[in-house]
């Protein structure tokens, strides 16, 4: 199985796309992160979910995890209303964030080489990209597995 | 003077004003200071390692050790967010008592441990009850900056300046406590005055929002109840040991160590936590400054700019006072107390041992004290903790610039000092003679 054979096209997001949005993209695609492209629409980076979960809590509580036991039920809901103040970009322009750019590999890459790339810049999502640059979509983390696990199985049943 | 001296000198005013305009880092700065007065021979491995006076001073960089890992423990019972959320509620969202209780928690804090540590502590938890409150967080964190740096004056252990003093004079935590406690308190009455005036802008009181502060669960802060009261038992114990030095006479800097010790095995918590809060940064900065004064102190230059300040002052102690309140509080302003004090400590030490013993002389320890701690206050720049707030607050989307801070800032500094100076007045010249 080839990086070809595992690409998709992903809903992207943008700079300024809002919050809510962009936890909508995250959770209706069963995505371990989103992939922000840039003004020309190219995919830039990949923010991961828990980076994405930053936008339902306040700096403060960031900072001072445990304040985050004061609030009650109704304290809680209303913080993580103001989610719809924010945008990714937000994300982006804060310095405790450190989105990692989108790794590049070829339509031809193997599915070992897809894992090994994900492991060492741990990022969630990858652009598969042939050599004149051209996007074929990206390979997502839960895709890779699910392929990963196939082979698994299938090499369990030959022997 | 020698060559090697003016070489000294050159060494110490070039790294001083790299530490002063921030053009290096400062530990960089420091070490490359000692590291070329070594080169130069301006002082050795024997005098940088075991002389107290020209070299490291280990008091101070263990009593500041001891005490980083006590924090370091403290702050992981939420106790500073219990005390904060508490103080909202007591204070009905109230915004001015709000202000008034959290400047009290801080200065008490401060007075206790360091103000750095103080304001990290509290600036997120008055973010959030500001949020809850509807209220602009900026004045309240600002209040909270000045009201670290006037509280941690009261003690030995409130700011590292009263460190470095305490060791070069011999100055023990109930001198201080005597000394300089009162005259915070008053400061601290005043200070909460100008706070009314200075931010009034900011009180606005909407009865709707307090049920949200009100809703606010302060007791779910304390997460490990037995881990509070082990790590406040500590705290009161390494308090007591500092009180009774005169009966024990146990150092500080063995008292702080043997509580951090203590905190540590009564605690169990992982050395991650404790040692996050240990800011190795300043202990080495610290280390080099410390060289670098040292080698000034070996060759001379500190005693004899001692003896040539004794001579043109003849015994006028009050001349002398004044003018180390006020030039430390315009200098600390500007540039680190720290170095400041490092500096300047081994020359006021000259110069009280110069004429006869007695509270006119020991004036000039308070006053620098009091001008070096006070005067951080100023500006933005002018105090670690000022830094820090401003830090927080931008990265909270609220932005105070310098000239914002220095606004309030340069009013407490100035009233502060001031007011000093009739109590270094009455209390040395007038009823102490």
């Amino acid at each position: 199985m080839r990086a070809a054979d595992l690409a998709e096209d992903l809903p992207l997001v943008t700079r300024d796309t809002d919050a809510v949005s962009a936890v909508r993209a995250f959770t209706r695609n069963d995505l371990t992160g989103v992939v922000v492209a840039d003004a020309d629409g190219v995919p830039e980076m990949v923010l991961t979910g828990t980076q994405l979960l930053r936008l339902a809590v306040p700096g403060y509580v960031m900072t001072d995890p445990r304040l985050a036991h004061v609030y009650d039920e109704a304290g809680a809901a209303e913080l993580v209303e103001q989610l719809r103040d924010h945008t990714v970009g937000d994300l982006l322009d804060d310095t405790e964030v450190t989105p990692r750019p989108v790794p590049c590999v070829l339509p031809e890459d193997t599915v070992i080489e897809l894992a090994a790339l994900m492991c060492a810049e741990r990022t969630p999502a990858v652009l598969v990209r042939d050599r004149d640059g051209t996007p074929h979509g990206v390979v997502t983390l839960p895709r890779l597995m699910s392929a990963i696990l196939g082979i698994a199985d299938a090499g369990d049943g030959r022997s | 003077m020698t060559a090697q001296t003016w070489a000294a000198v050159a060494v110490f005013a070039v790294t001083y004003l790299l530490i002063a305009t921030e053009r290096v880092h400062r530990v960089m700065a420091a070490l490359g200071g000692a590291a070329a007065m070594v080169l130069i021979g301006a002082t050795d491995g024997e005098s940088a390692f075991f002389s107290e006076a020209e070299g490291i001073d280990w008091n101070v960089i263990f009593l500041l050790l001891g005490m980083m890992i006590i924090v370091g423990v403290l702050q992981q019972t939420g106790i500073f967010e219990f005390l904060a959320v508490w103080a909202a509620k007591r204070a009905r969202g109230r915004p001015f008592r709000v202000m008034v209780l959290l400047v009290l928690i801080t200065a008490m804090a401060s007075a206790l441990l360091d103000n750095v540590t103080t304001v990290l502590l509290i600036a997120p938890v008055t973010l959030l009850v500001c949020e809850r409150l509807g209220t602009p967080p900026v004045p309240f964190l600002v209040a909270e900056a000045l009201a670290s740096n006037i509280g941690g004056t009261a003690t030995l252990v409130g700011d590292p300046p009263n460190i470095i003093i305490a060791s070069r004079a011999g100055l023990s935590f109930n001198d201080f406590l005597v000394h300089l406690a009162p005259i915070v308190v008053l400061l601290m009455v005043v200070f909460i005055g100008l706070c009314r005036v200075l931010f009034r802008s900011a009180f606005r009181y909407d009865p709707q929002r307090v049920t949200r502060v009100m809703a606010l669960e302060e007791r779910e802060a304390i997460t490990d109840p037995r881990l509070l009261w082990r790590a406040l038992a500590v705290l009161a114990m390494v308090l007591v040991a500092f009180v009774l030095h005169p009966v024990t006479h146990i150092e500080p800097a063995v008292v702080a160590l043997l509580g951090a010790g203590l905190a540590v095995l009564v605690s169990g918590l992982p050395s991650r936590d404790y040692l996050a809060d240990v800011e190795w940064e300043t202990l080495v900065f610290f280390m080099g400054l410390f060289v670098m004064v040292g080698s000034l102190v070996r060759l001379g230059v500190i005693e004899d700019l001692g003896t040539a300040a004794a001579e043109a002052l003849d015994g006028r102690y009050l001349l002398a006072s004044t003018g180390l309140l006020f030039g430390s509080a315009v200098l600390s302003a500007v540039v680190d107390n720290i170095p400041y004090v490092a500096t300047v400590s081994p020359l006021v030490g000259d110069l009280v041992g110069s004429g006869p013993a007695g509270p006119q002389a020991s004036s000039l320890w308070w006053a620098l004290a009091l001008g070096a701690d006070l005067g951080g206050n100023a500006t933005a720049v002018g105090a670690s903790a000022n830094v820090v707030v401003v830090g927080i607050a931008a990265r909270n989307g609220h932005p105070i610039s310098f000239w914002q801070f220095t606004r309030y800032g340069l009013v407490v500094a100035a009233i502060t000092v001031t007011l000093c100076w009739p109590y270094l007045w009455l209390r040395y010249f007038v009823f102490g003679g």
